[in-house]
């Protein structure tokens, strides 16, 4: 396969043919920060639903790429990219985007992605990436949050919190609290 | 075999056999326990019933729950409740649990309740660890299926909660507990192919699919229970019933799902529960198309370190034609020759086939004798009476906690360098990723509260 760079990612992983477009996605991290902006077009707009696949996973490709050690300016530019997708309109994408920021974010990513904590449809995966960013400016967005979230939401908050090790007071955990429900009787039993 | 073997001492193994035998060797039923054992807190004496309750009855939570009936009807054990997320499943299950068994969608619902002993987890992948330690935490007694967790943050969990409980927690790779790796782990313990420095699992590939769009759930099915700990995503089909294992999310192919057994023996019979490898490198194949992105194709090579020895897999490497068999053999015909390990020693080299609830051992370690001096192995009287054992004595199960943990980290390492593409450095005395900041981080990931560790 040739030499890969961005004209040719980009045209390789609309190919129709799967060997080409799997190709192109396999190394797409070598393309880096570059493609990550377009490839996002493709995964949200792309009509044929394996072209847009391709480039969702490209971009997680370029993730898993630049975030090899000894490679921080790369990671740096490939967030910032990342990071300028949490704007777009499609939901799964904006979570998606949300789940490669903590894989490769640092401590700059904090800021934008708390912005995301009141949106309807990503706000609790805003919450996990800032569980899982490093630094101090994440830790403090939390603790931010958990004053101010909706009663509902503060439990999750004080577990990310918890995750990070942070001593947090009241908020007991919910996770061994029963919520749902069956409406299946057992068979048989008068 | 020059390193020291670090499977269960003899004089052990003798005492167990001892009282096997004393009870006529009737593998699945609990009387074999000394009677005199009393009930140590929180564990039931020998002869109490164990109260038991299934979490996930469908493909293999099915299977287990008619073993359990079975033990049911023999007067071994209550079975006191089912529990699925699936409202048919759910039904079945009832059906052929009987009507003593009550119902639930949620297990925390079912771990509540303080009659129950002991929790079967026969959930999707990424549910294992959670329920696991969940159950331990309400002081269930636990039978998981494998791979025990999805991430090195999920397995540490686990090893934690269970220790600090003190509960009995069998990891289901029931290879270990097949008639015939006892007589491949006795074959090769003895030195019959001499110092082994290389195993070299193989299996077929990991399929292709998932080509359905998004679309809604079933009315039966409770997609938000489903998903649990993962991400939020729309319903396909493409991740759920059975086909789960073939997202990395959820799964992660054969290596993941077959690894956590083939390797699952590797580990037991190098004696080499409790360590690591110090290196893992892989490289593969994604599938071109569709939903599912576990590896087609991938080889792995985990490199250890005193003892020196690599143990590699091999998907599909080069599968080695089964053997000629009449069906009488303790493990009879050999059903799935597609997968299984070449064992490779400086004497000479050892093939099984399977791993898992079939496996089965090349001729020579069959008929292998043992002669005077020679070193006996543990010998499973069952995977799930190894697990009662567990629960009942105290003694570690076969497939613990701890060892469950590793070879599912095996996989896990395996998967996380072919995605990264890149050498991991492994230090197993911390159970951490060296040198590789966002491999670190891989080695946990968020969960969707309150579904969370």
């Amino acid at each position: 396969m040739d030499e890969l760079n961005l004209d040719t990612l980009l045209k390789l992983i609309q190919s129709a043919d799967d060997t080409e477009r799997a190709g192109a996605r396999d190394r797409a991290g070598i393309v880096g920060a570059a493609a990550v902006a377009p490839l996002a077009k493709l995964a949200v707009e792309a009509e044929n639903l394996e072209v847009a696949r391709a480039a969702n996973r490209a971009i997680q490709n370029i993730v898993y790429h630049a975030g090899r050690p000894g490679a921080a300016d790369e990671a740096k530019a490939v967030t910032a990219a990342l990071v300028g997708l949490l704007g777009t309109k499609h939901a799964q994408f904006r979570r998606d985007v949300l789940w490669m920021i903590w894989q490769i974010g640092g401590e700059d990513a904090a800021e934008p992605v708390a912005r995301l904590l009141d949106d309807a449809e990503v706000g609790d995966d805003a919450r996990m990436c800032l569980e899982r960013l490093p630094g101090a400016r994440a830790t403090e967005l939390l603790r931010a949050r958990l004053a101010s979230a909706p009663e509902a939401q503060r439990p999750a908050v004080a577990h990310s919190l918890r995750v990070r090790g942070v001593e947090v007071a009241g908020f007991p955990s919910q996770k061994l609290t029963p919520t749902k429900k069956t409406t299946v009787k057992p068979v048989g039993r008068a | 075999m020059t390193r020291k073997h670090q499977g269960v001492p003899r004089r052990t193994f003798l005492q167990r056999a001892g009282s096997i035998a004393a009870a006529g060797a009737a593998l699945g039923a609990p009387q074999w326990i000394p009677s005199g054992a009393l009930a140590a807190a929180g564990r039931p004496g020998a002869n109490e019933k164990l109260t038991v309750g299934f979490i996930g009855v469908g493909g293999m939570g099915g299977g287990h729950l008619k073993g359990m009936v079975g033990r049911m009807k023999q007067g071994l054990v209550n079975i006191a409740a089912v529990c699925d997320i699936d409202d048919k499943r759910l039904e079945n299950a009832s059906r052929t649990a009987g009507p003593q068994a009550d119902c639930y969608r949620d297990y925390r619902e079912l771990l509540d309740r303080k009659d129950i002993d002991a929790v079967v987890i026969a959930t999707p992948d990424h549910w294992h660890a959670v329920q696991t330690v969940h159950a331990a935490e309400r002081g269930k007694h636990v039978y998981v299926e494998k791979p025990a967790c999805c991430t090195v943050e999920e397995g540490k969990a686990m090893i934690e909660a269970a220790h600090k409980a003190k509960i009995a927690v069998q990891v289901g790779s029931q290879g270990r507990s097949q008639p015939e790796a006892y007589l491949a782990h006795r074959y090769l313990v003895n030195g019959n192919i001499g110092k082994i420095s290389q195993v070299d699992c193989f299996h077929y590939p990991s399929p292709v699919g998932g080509f359905n769009p998004d679309g809604d759930a079933p009315p039966e099915l409770d997609w938000d229970l489903w998903l649990g700990p993962l991400r939020w995503r729309p319903f396909n089909r493409g991740y759920c019933h059975g086909v789960f294992r073939w997202l990395m999310e959820s799964g992660g192919g054969q290596i993941r799902d077959r690894g956590a057994h083939v390797m699952s023996c590797a580990m037991w019979w190098m004696g080499a529960d409790g360590t690591g490898p110090v290196e893992v490198e892989a490289t593969g194949e994604a599938p071109k198309r569709g939903l599912w992105d576990s590896a087609v194709t991938i080889s792995v090579k985990y490199t250890f370190k005193n003892p020196d020895w690599v143990l590699t897999w091999n998907q599909p490497g080069e599968p080695v034609p089964p053997e000629e068999r009449t069906g009488k053999e303790p493990g009879g015909a050999i059903s799935r020759p597609g997968y299984g390990a070449v064992y490779r020693g400086d004497k000479g080299t050892f093939v099984h086939w399977g791993g898992d609830g079939g496996t089965w051992a090349e001729r020579k370690a069959r008929e292998w004798q043992p002669g005077p001096g020679a070193v006996d192995v543990y010998r499973s009287p069952g995977h799930m009476e190894d697990w009662f054992e567990g629960i009942k004595t105290g003694k570690r199960t076969i497939m613990n906690v701890d060892a469950g943990v590793d070879v599912a980290i095996l996989t896990v390492l395996g998967n996380l360098a072919f995605r990264l593409g890149r050498k991991l450095r492994w230090d197993h005395s911390k159970r951490e990723i060296v040198g590789d900041e966002q491999a670190q981080r891989l080695a946990g990931r968020p969960q969707r509260y309150p579904y969370t560790l």
